[in-house]
């Protein structure tokens, strides 16, 4: 099997640490984001990933290369010159995803973090017996997204409506797809929208189904989703394979943290904080709610909550940084500074403390 | 003291000869002349800008550097020769002061009294109220000092130019900028004589960039000036019930006879009139009208320890005591962590218990206040048997970046602490792990678990 994954643009929503490399790229709970898709494609037996990609595919491959022999599978890309919209890219790769098989291949959006359950919808697909299938959500809030609305008991796709005003319902479009090669035929080589144009058509002929995605699903495409999605990751991780989670009396709620960090005396770290590779973190810190990337140093009795620290970051001795502060890479934050959610750019350093929410150029 | 009782002695059973050459030997050396100094305290219903921390304490008992506000001129008039009496004068109930007026004679050993007024006089009403008190030693000198002001209190210094001057009374002036100079009595004084040439209280143009200190060195005479100033008043008073055109016209209507005021009843009238004459003081000077600036002052008093009582200041290096960097003073009875960092500009009263890792820059924390583990406190007062939990933050920031000015124009109440950076636990306040407290006030009992900014907790 196939699969194709919408890479996109710069990834501006995830600035400044997307100035550092492209956003497929940054971790995610000590991962790169796009890896995490790699991994849960092949193990349903997707064999080649192509990645849609306009923006510094050159970096991608590289870093991808060391991952195309150990995980056993091809990683090539496509790239835009031009930005084709969310269906345009199918197009721009037909050859690369059509072969001789005829069977049907995925569509991801690289921003969404799930539990993955492609094997279901594998199952899902071939027992409706259309032409395309699509992961649906349940969210709060549907009129931010665009809704779509099925037949409850075969899952049919009725119809998609764009941020409705009022409720017909509350499933989403969760930016996961399995197709049959024929969708292709449907799409022109032009900027145009899948979810706008070719769905709706698949859907007026009753050859679209839609499932519920069981379990979490985010869009870790800006700074507070991404938070919010690694605590749900981190729980669905507790139930799934607990052992990856740190423990210790240090440690509250769920905590990843990498073999080659180090974890200082009286140290409070949890819940929901991913630690990554070579990070030290001295004696007497606090963390929640956090990321610290890999290579960072956190000194003595600072404290870190609801924010993300750039690669090879550091924080001062009795710093307090919270409230969606975004270090980008190489950020220094001085001792006993105060970062309100500070968004500072990479290779800087904070002297003195930031009251209320701003962005450091 | 020692002279006084000897007198008494002698009055008693002395013969005319001793008699007289007792008190050539008291006339011949006039080193020996008696000073006396006068403190104005205040009363409750002042200082009202000094809450939430007045609604405790006193202001002049809130402590900087570890003292008593009052402690600071108390202790600079220790060091007058010949001083024989300090009296305290306000109208706060005597028993507020009861306890720091016996301990502070005895460990100076120099009759410390509190004088209770009735109601407020006026700094020179309340000198004159108790005139025959103040006059019972047969004082030389008295020294007139404000407690709300911070300075370095050169007493000695300003008595031996005063009486070089020979007049009345020499105050003590010091040089501000011209913007600042108009929030105080703005005066003149001749370059060469150093008299006192013109005198006028805060005025709306600019007059000069000389100001009053508060703090002065009257002889007796000073006395006979407030009597003037009063009898005046009586007799215009008197003038009212027959003219009510005059009654009208006069600015000063309203006031009791018995309430004169030094600066606009004495030192105006008398300026330019030889009377009166002005000491520069080349040190620091801060009034001391809110808790933010008491924090600063604190901070200058405790610079000062530096050289008058370099013991008072706190050491270490982290190894036995924990780091002390800056000036800082730590009352015996607290007990601070090795592993915390203290400083600069940080005192900690009695029964404190600073924990481990805990960080202190620029603060005082007052007496049974516990700070948790790993907590910072930077540009704060924390209030008397306050809690501070693990890893919080009690915090100001002192802004000039956007925003910070709208607020300044929300809260009323609170903007002169806010514009100085200082945020302000009351007594018993709770602050819970973890939480941060930025440029607020926080009233008394009040327990915090969630962070604020730039509020005012009542």
């Amino acid at each position: 099997m196939k699969a194709l994954i919408l890479v996109g643009g710069f990834g501006t929503r995830l600035r400044p640490l997307t100035l550092s490399v492209p956003k497929p790229l940054v971790e995610f709970a000590n991962k790169p984001m796009i890896l995490h898709q790699i991994e849960a494609l092949k193990a349903v037996g997707v064999n080649e990933v192509v990645l849609a990609i306009n923006y510094q595919p050159e970096v991608m491959l590289n870093f991808l290369k060391d991952f195309e022999t150990n995980l056993g599978i091809k990683i090539t890309c496509s790239q835009e010159t031009e930005p084709l919209g969310t269906a345009g890219p199918l197009a721009l790769a037909r050859d690369k995803l059509i072969d001789d098989s005829g069977e049907p291949f995925f569509v991801l959006n690289s921003d969404v973090i799930s539990e993955y359950p492609f094997e279901q919808m594998i199952k899902f697909h071939k027992a409706h017996g259309g032409e395309a299938s699509i992961m649906v959500t349940k969210v709060d809030e549907p009129s931010k997204y665009g809704v779509v609305v099925t037949e409850e008991s075969t899952g049919k796709v009725e119809k998609f409506v764009e941020k409705p005003k009022l409720f017909v319902g509350n499933k989403i479009n969760a930016g996961i797809y399995l197709l049959n090669p024929a969708v292709l035929d449907r799409i022109e080589l032009r900027p145009t929208s899948i979810e706008k144009e070719v769905f709706p058509k698949i859907a007026a002929e009753g050859k679209l189904f839609a499932m519920v995605l069981p379990g979490f699903w985010m869009d870790i495409g800006q700074p507070r989703d991404y938070i919010t999605g690694l605590r749900l990751y981190l729980d669905s991780l507790r139930k799934k394979s607990s052992s990856k989670l740190a423990i210790g009396p240090h440690v509250v709620g769920n905590v990843l943290v990498h073999e080659s960090a180090q974890i200082g005396e009286g140290c409070l770290i949890g819940p929901d904080v991913a630690i990554g590779p070579g990070c030290v973190v001295e004696s007497g810190v606090r963390l929640s709610h956090c990321t610290v990337m890999r290579g960072v140093r956190i000194k003595k009795h600072a404290c870190i909550s609801s924010s993300i620290i750039g690669w090879h970051s550091t924080v001062g001795q009795w710093a307090r940084v919270e409230n969606m502060t975004i270090l980008g890479e190489d950020v220094h934050v001085c001792d006993e500074i105060y970062s309100n959610g500070g968004v500072v750019l990479p290779h800087k350093e904070i002297k003195s403390s930031i009251l209320k929410p701003e962005i450091v150029m | 003291m020692y002279q006084k009782s000897i007198f008494s002695y002698l009055s008693i059973v002395a013969d005319s000869e001793i008699w007289v050459s007792i008190s050539v030997d008291l006339e011949m050396g006039s080193s020996e002349e008696k000073v006396v100094a006068v403190i104005m305290v205040g009363g409750p219903t002042k200082g009202t800008r000094f809450r939430p921390l007045s609604l405790n304490i006193p202001k002049p008992l809130f402590p900087l550097a570890g003292q008593p506000m009052v402690h600071h001129p108390i202790s600079a008039c220790k060091r007058i020769p010949n001083l024989a009496q300090i009296y305290l004068v306000g109208f706060y109930e005597e028993r507020e002061f009861a306890l720091y007026v016996s301990s502070i004679s005895n460990e100076l050993k120099i009759p410390v009294r509190y004088m209770r007024e009735d109601k407020p006089h006026g700094s020179a009403g309340g000198l004159y109220n108790f005139r025959d008190l103040i006059m019972e030693d047969s004082p030389s000198h008295i020294f007139l000092l404000n407690c709300d002001v911070c300075c370095s209190f050169p007493l000695s210094e300003m008595l031996e130019a005063h009486k070089k001057y020979g007049g009345m009374g020499t105050i003590l002036v010091i040089k501000v900028s011209a913007e600042s100079a108009s929030q105080f009595g703005e005066l003149v004084a001749d370059p060469e004589t150093k008299e006192l040439l013109h005198y006028t209280e805060k005025p709306e143009t600019f007059v000069s960039d000389l100001i009053n200190c508060g703090v002065y060195i009257f002889t007796p005479e000073i006395f006979t000036a407030i009597q003037d100033v009063s009898s005046q008043r009586k007799d215009r008073a008197n003038l009212r019930r027959v003219s009510s055109f005059e009654a009208l016209q006069s600015a000063t209507r309203s006031l009791p006879t018995d309430f004169v005021r030094l600066d606009q009843d004495i030192l105006s009238p008398l300026a330019g009139k030889k009377q009166l004459y002005t000491y520069e003081t080349m040190d620091f000077w801060e009034q001391i009208k809110t808790p933010g600036m008491s924090l600063k002052c604190s901070g200058l008093y405790l610079a000062q320890f530096r050289f008058t009582s370099p013991d008072l200041l706190a050491s270490g290096d982290g190894t036995k005591n924990a780091t002390f960097t800056g000036d800082v003073y730590v009352h015996p009875s607290a007990k601070v962590h090795p592993t915390a960092k203290i400083g600069p500009n940080v005192s900690i009263s009695a029964n404190a218990r600073i924990g481990a890792g805990v960080r202190l820059i620029s603060c005082i924390i007052l007496d049974g206040v516990e700070i948790m583990e790993n907590a910072v406190v930077t540009n704060a007062i924390v209030g008397w048997k306050s809690s501070i939990g693990r890893w919080s933050r009690v915090q100001a920031i002192s802004l000039h970046k956007k925003g910070y000015f709208t607020f300044m124009s929300q809260v009323a109440v609170g903007d002169y602490n806010a514009k100085l950076g200082v945020t302000i636990l009351g007594e018993s306040v709770g602050v819970e792990d973890e939480v941060v407290v930025t440029n607020s006030i926080v009233l008394p009992n009040k327990t915090l678990n969630v962070s604020v900014q730039e509020e005012i907790i009542l």
